[in-house]
C-alpha cells in the first residue's frame, strides 16, 4: 500500500513534464485506492493468451442491490467477491465460493452479468480461453453452469469479447462472442483471426442456444457491443478488432435484423475502412441527442467517433473528433514515458456528477512491447461544458504504474459517486473509492445524481436495450442499458446519471420495444426503480447501518 | 439603516465590505466582496451584526452594471441555462430582470417585508420559453411577494421537521429489513401529519401515502408553493432571476465552466460571503408579533376572534405555533443540493439567532423549545375545488407540485401584508377566507355560516398579527 502511494506521488510529480495539461474547471473526483484494505487481492495472470482479457463483472448476486464482483484470473482462478461495503463508507468485499467448478474458474478472460433466463436473478456469461460459459445465478451468490441445459456450445475459441441483445419478439437474448486468434490455424497467430460466434435463441420456453452461427470474417475481436447507432430500434453489432494479427481486416458493424442472417455494413453503406489496434468500445451520448458516440481504444490514439448527421440515416459514417475534443489520450500523461499508450477498457461515466460524461480508459503495455510506453497510467478524462475533455487521472489519484485491462465503473458503496475497479495484468487489481470532489487535501460533495433501475415483466426484465432519458432544464442526459463493450467487463444494476446542479429531473424510458414511458418525476440524489407501466418511480434506500448489513448477511 | 460599533476582529472579517465604496458617489453596491473564509464557527453577537449589516446593504442596495446587473446570455432558470441570444431589453416586468434590489419588492411595511400587487413576480421554469413577454398564465404563474420576517425560524423548523420525517423513513426501512416484512409508518412531526410511507424489506419505499411534502421528505418551506429549500437557495435563485446577479456557488466556473456565465462582462458577481451575509440578514429578521390593540373594543374582539379561529378549524392548517428545539442557524444548511453551497464545502458557520434581541421575547414550552408563532404547518394542501376555484387559478405546475396545491400561508404578519392570496389580488381578509377551497373548504364554510360578529372578531384577531415597524 505504501509503495503504491509513493509511486502515485512519483507519477503525479512527473505529470507536469509528460503532457498533462491544465486541471479541468470542473470537479476532479478524488479516487482512493483501497483494494487490499477492501479485501480484494487478486491479479490477472498468465502467458501470452492472457495478454488480452482481464475483465470483471459487477452484479448483485444476493438481492441487496449492492454490486458484487466476479473477477477474471487468467490462468489462475476467477473469484467472486461479495460486497460488504457500508453505505458511503470504505469499500469491503469478501471472497465467496460461487459453486463454480474449479476447471471453469480457470482460463477466464472476462465476464458479463445480465439476466439470461428472465428469472429476476442475474446470470453470468463467462468468456474464456476455451469453452465459454453461461452461469445461472442462484441463491446467495451461487451459480450453476447451464451450457448443456441451454444447448449452448461454448466452443473452444480464444474469446475476448461479448455482447447480448434481445432481438424483437424474442424471449431470450441473442449472444455474440468475439474471438481472437485461432491458435490452431496454420501460421498462427499472424493472419489467423478466428470467426466470431452468434447464438440466436430458439422459440422454446427455456433458453435454447443450439442455433449457433459464425460471424465471418472475424478480425481478432477484442470488444463488441450491440448498439442502436441510428436510433432505428434495431441494434447493430459493433466490433473493434486488433490489427496486430489480422490481414485485410478492419473495424466492423454487423446489421443484425431479426429473422435475417447478419450482414456486414460495407463501403456501399458508407462504412469507412478503419484499422486500429481495437481493444475496447465505450458508448455514450455526449451531445444529448440520442445518437451515441463511441470511444475506441487502441495503441496510440483513442478514437472518438461522432455520427455524420448529414449522411443518410442508414449510413454509418463517422467522424473522429478525438483530437478536437482532447480525447486522444495517445501517450502517458504521467511517468515521463513519451512512447504511445496502449488503451484497453473504455467507459463513459459521470465521475463528478456535473452532468457531463467523463471518459475512463484503462491503460497498460501488452507485456513488453518496446515501442509502447511501459509505464502507462489509466486515464480519467473529465468532460467539460465545451464538449472537450481534460486529463485528470493524476489529480484524481488513479495514475498507478499498473497494466490495466478490464474495469468496472459503478457505485460500490451506494453513496451516489462512481467508484472504479481496474483489473491489472500480473499485478493486483486496483479498487478506487470515489471520495467526492477534490478540494485542497480532501474532498467535498460533488454534484447531484440519480441512479435508475429498470424493470419490465416477462422477457428481458432488466430492459437491456432501453434508453434512459433524464431531462433537467434544457439538458438531456441519455444512457442506454447495454450488455457488452468495454474490455471483457460489464456491470448490471443501477444506471448512474450525474445531473449537476439540478435538484430534480424528469425521466423517460424508451423501452426496448420502442415504447416511450410517461415522464417520471424524481428528486436528485436518490436511487429509483422504474417499473414499466407504473405511475411513479419507486425510491430505494441503501442500508444506513453497516452493522445491519453485517447482521443481515450472517 | 442601523449602525454598529464593531470589534477589530469583526471589522477585519468584513474589511472588504467596509472599503466597498471608494467614493461616496460610486454607482455600485458591491465595492469588494465579503470574504467567506473569514467566517467560521458560531459567530458572536458583534460578528453576526456586522455580517447582517453587510447583508442588509446587499438586500436594499440597487445593483448596477458595475455590480453585474444583467444576464444577457442567461435565463432566469434556477439551473444555469444559456440564452441563445440576448433579450431586447435588460429589464422586463414578466421574465425579468424585474427589480433593482430585493427591497424594491420586499418592503411592506419594512425591508424584508412583503409587497403590494405591483411587486408580483412571474415564475416559470425559465428553460425553453424563457423569453415570455406575456402575462398570460399559460406562460408563467403570477405570485405575490412574501415577507421574510422570521424566515430563519421557518427554515430551522423545516430542517427539524425534515430530520424527523427522514428518521421515520430510516426506522421503517431498518425494521422492514430486519423483520423481512413491509412496515408502514405515519409521517408525523411537531404534530403535523404528512401521511405515511411503507418500507419494504428490499429497501424500496411506497411513497403513495405521502401528503403535503415532496417524495424525498425534504420540507421546502419557501415560496408560495413551498418548493424552495433554504434562504440560501432562494437568495441565489432570486439574485439571478430578478437582478441578473449571479452567485459563484451556482453560476461560477465549477458548475458552468465560466466565471461570467451570463455574459455581461462581469465575472464572479456574487461571492459565497455575499450570499452568506444576505442569508444571515434574512435569517435574523425579527418575526412578526401579536400586537396588543390600544382600543379596548379591538382587544376584546381580538381575544374572541382567537377562539373563533380555533372553533372554525382555521388552526388545523394555520397552526398557531410549532416548537423549535434550536435557534442555531447553520449556513449552509443540511438540506441544500449542488448549486447551493452545502455542508462540508467550507468551514461550518452558525448564526445563533438566540443572540438577537427579539429572541428573548419568543414564548417557550416546558422543554425550553421556542414556540414559533407562525400560524402555519409548513405543509402543502389542495386549496381549490370545483366550486371554490379562486386559488386554483394557475395553469402551470411548479417543480412537481400541482397547480392547485400550495403551502399553507403562514399568517404571522398578515395584518401588515395585504393584499392576500398567492397572486396578491384579494384585497380583504374576508375575501381570502372565502376563497379557501379544497382542504380549506370546511373552514371556509364554517366561516360563512358563522355569525357576522364572529367573522368580525376573527378579522380583528388576524389584524393583530403584524410586522413591527
Amino acid at each position: 500500500m505504501k509503495l503504491i502511494v509513493a509511486t502515485t506521488v512519483l507519477l503525479a510529480f512527473g505529470a507536469s513534464s509528460a503532457g498533462a495539461g491544465e486541471a479541468p474547471a470542473a470537479d476532479v473526483p478524488l479516487m482512493h485506492e483501497e483494494a487490499l484494505a477492501a479485501g480484494i487481492d487478486h491479479a490477472y495472470r498468465g502467458p501470452w493468451e492472457y495478454f488480452v482479457g482481464g475483465g470483471a463483472a459487477a452484479l448483485d448476486c444476493n438481492g441487496d442491490r449492492l454490486p458484487d464482483l466476479f473477477i477474471a484470473g487468467g490462468e489462475e482462478r476467477a473469484q467472486l467477491y461479495v460486497n460488504r461495503s457500508a453505505t458511503g463508507g470504505a469499500l469491503r468485499f469478501e471472497p465467496k465460493d460461487a459453486g463454480i467448478a474449479e476447471r471453469d474458474l480457470k482460463k477466464v478472460l472476462g465476464a458479463y452479468p445480465f439476466d439470461v433466463d428472465n428469472d429476476g436473478v442475474k446470470d453470468l456469461v463467462v468468456i474464456r480461453l476455451g469453452e465459454n460459459l453461461i452461469l445461472k445465478g442462484g441463491p446467495e451468490c451461487t451459480f450453476r453452469k447451464m451450457n448443456e441445459a441451454y444447448a449452448f456450445d461454448g466452443r473452444k475459441a480464444w474469446t475476448a469479447a461479448f455482447a447480448a441483445s434481445w432481438e424483437e419478439g424474442q424471449t431470450f437474448p441473442t449472444l455474440a462472442f468475439g474471438n481472437y486468434v485461432d491458435r490452431a490455424a496454420p501460421g498462427s497467430p499472424w493472419g489467423t483471426c478466428d470467426d466470431n460466434d452468434l447464438y440466436r435463441p430458439s422459440a422454446a420456453a427455456e433458453p435454447d442456444y443450439s442455433g449457433w452461427q459464425p460471424l465471418s470474417p472475424g478480425f481478432c475481436a477484442l470488444s463488441m457491443l450491440f448498439t442502436d447507432w441510428n436510433r432505428s430500434g434495431e441494434p447493430a453489432l459493433r466490433i473493434t478488432n486488433d490489427r496486430h494479427y489480422y490481414r485485410g481486416g478492419e473495424e466492423q458493424l454487423w446489421k443484425v435484423t431479426p429473422g435475417s442472417a447478419p450482414r456486414l455494413y460495407t463501403r456501399a453503406d458508407g462504412w469507412q475502412h478503419l484499422t486500429i489496434w481495437g481493444m475496447g468500445i465505450a458508448e455514450g451520448d455526449l451531445e444529448g441527442d440520442g445518437y451515441p458516440e463511441y470511444a475506441l481504444t487502441s495503441m496510440g490514439d483513442t478514437k472518438l467517433q461522432v455520427l455524420d448527421r448529414e449522411a443518410d440515416e442508414e449510413s454509418p459514417i463517422y467522424e473522429d473528433v478525438a483530437f478536437d475534443r482532447g480525447a486522444t489520450a495517445h501517450k502517458p500523461y504521467a511517468g515521463g514515458d513519451l512512447k504511445p499508450s496502449t488503451g484497453w477498457h473504455a467507459e463513459f461515466a459521470d465521475f463528478n456528477n456535473d452532468g457531463a460524461l467523463d471518459l475512463f480508459i484503462a491503460k497498460g503495455n501488452v507485456e513488453q512491447m518496446e515501442d509502447f510506453a511501459s509505464v502507462d497510467p489509466d486515464n480519467l478524462l473529465i468532460g467539460g461544458w465545451d464538449g472537450k475533455f481534460t486529463e485528470a487521472g493524476h489529480l484524481a489519484g488513479i495514475a498507478l504504474p499498473t497494466k490495466g485491462r478490464g474495469a468496472v465503473v459503478t457505485d460500490f458503496n451506494m453513496d451516489g459517486r462512481l467508484d472504479l475497479l481496474v483489473v491489472n495484468r500480473e499485478q493486483p487489481a486496483s479498487l478506487f473509492r470515489n471520495l467526492g470532489a477534490k478540494s485542497g487535501d480532501g474532498a467535498r460533495v460533488a454534484g447531484n445524481f440519480v441512479a435508475i433501475e429498470l424493470h419490465q415483466d416477462g422477457a428481458n426484465p432488466d430492459a437491456v436495450g432501453a434508453l434512459i432519458s433524464v431531462k433537467s432544464g434544457t439538458r438531456t442526459f441519455n444512457r442506454t442499458v447495454q450488455v457488452g463493450g468495454g474490455h471483457a467487463s460489464g456491470h448490471a444494476g443501477f444506471v448512474h446519471v450525474g445531473i449537476g446542479t439540478a435538484e430534480r429531473a424528469q425521466i423517460r424510458i424508451k423501452w426496448p420495444d420502442g415504447d416511450w414511458s410517461p415522464p417520471y418525476r424524481v428528486f436528485g440524489n436518490n436511487f429509483v426503480r422504474i417499473e414499466r407501466g407504473s405511475d411513479a418511480a419507486r425510491y430505494w434506500y441503501p442500508p444506513e447501518s453497516d452493522a445491519w448489513q453485517a447482521a443481515a448477511k450472517e | 439603516m442601523r449602525r454598529f460599533v464593531v470589534s477589530c476582529a469583526a471589522t477585519a472579517m468584513l474589511v472588504a465590505t467596509a472599503a466597498r465604496a471608494e467614493e461616496p458617489w460610486a454607482e455600485r453596491v458591491i465595492g469588494a466582496h465579503i470574504d467567506q473564509s473569514t467566517l467560521s464557527g458560531t459567530l458572536d453577537a458583534e460578528a453576526l451584526e456586522v455580517l447582517r449589516d453587510a447583508g442588509e446593504r446587499l438586500f436594499v442596495g440597487r445593483f448596477t452594471e458595475a455590480d453585474g446587473v444583467g444576464r444577457p446570455m442567461a435565463t432566469q432558470a434556477i439551473v444555469p441555462t444559456k440564452r441563445k441570444r440576448p433579450p431586447a431589453e435588460t429589464f422586463v416586468r414578466s421574465a425579468g430582470l424585474d427589480a433593482g434590489s430585493c427591497a424594491a419588492c420586499h418592503n411592506q411595511p419594512v425591508d424584508g417585508g412583503a409587497g403590494d400587487f405591483v411587486t408580483n413576480v412571474f415564475t416559470s421554469e425559465g428553460f425553453e420559453s424563457a423569453d415570455f413577454d406575456s402575462l398570460d398564465p399559460q406562460f408563467s404563474n403570477e405570485r405575490g411577494t412574501n415577507h421574510l420576517m422570521g424566515a430563519g425560524l421557518i427554515e430551522l423548523l423545516a430542517r427539524e421537521m425534515t430530520a424527523d420525517l427522514q428518521a421515520v423513513r430510516a426506522m421503517a426501512l431498518k425494521v422492514a429489513r430486519e423483520s423481512g416484512q413491509p412496515v408502514t409508518q405515519a409521517l408525523e412531526t411537531k404534530g403535523v401529519n404528512f401521511g405515511s410511507i411503507t418500507a419494504g424489506p428490499d429497501g424500496l419505499v411506497d411513497i403513495s401515502g405521502i401528503e403535503g411534502v415532496d417524495a424525498d421528505l425534504v420540507l421546502r418551506p419557501f415560496s408560495q408553493k413551498g418548493v424552495m429549500t433554504s434562504l440560501r437557495q432562494f437568495t441565489v435563485n432570486a439574485l439571478n432571476h430578478h437582478h441578473g446577479m449571479q452567485a459563484v456557488e451556482r453560476f461560477g466556473a465549477r458548475w458552468t465552466g465560466e466565471a461570467d456565465f451570463d455574459g455581461d462582462g462581469k465575472a464572479n458577481e456574487i461571492s459565497d460571503g455575499d450570499v452568506s451575509a444576505m442569508v444571515a440578514w434574512q435569517a435574523g429578521l425579527e418575526p412578526p408579533v401579536r400586537m396588543q390593540p390600544q382600543q379596548p373594543a379591538w382587544r376584546d374582539a381580538s381575544a374572541r376572534g382567537e377562539d373563533v379561529f380555533a372553533d372554525l378549524g382555521c388552526g388545523e392548517c394555520h397552526i398557531p405555533a410549532l416548537p423549535l428545539a434550536s435557534l442555531k442557524f447553520a449556513d449552509p444548511g443540511p438540506l441544500d443540493m449542488a448549486g447551493t453551497l452545502r455542508e462540508g464545502e467550507l468551514a461550518e458557520v452558525i448564526y445563533d439567532l438566540e443572540l438577537l434581541e427579539w429572541a428573548a421575547s419568543l414564548p417557550r414550552n416546558e422543554k425550553g423549545e421556542v414556540l414559533v408563532p407562525l400560524f402555519g404547518d409548513l405543509k402543502r394542501h389542495v386549496i381549490a375545488d370545483q366550486e371554490v376555484a379562486k386559488l386554483g387559478n394557475e395553469l402551470l405546475a411548479q417543480r412537481f407540485v400541482e397547480r392547485n396545491v400550495f403551502m399553507t400561508a403562514e399568517l404571522w404578519g398578515i395584518g401588515s401584508t395585504d393584499p392576500y392570496g398567492h397572486r396578491n389580488d384579494v384585497t380583504s381578509l374576508d375575501g381570502i377566507i372565502r376563497a379557501h377551497g379544497g382542504e380549506g373548504r370546511a373552514a371556509r364554510e364554517a366561516y360563512i355560516a358563522a355569525a357576522e360578529r364572529e367573522r368580525s372578531d376573527l378579522i380583528a384577531f388576524l389584524k393583530t398579527l403584524v410586522i413591527e415597524q
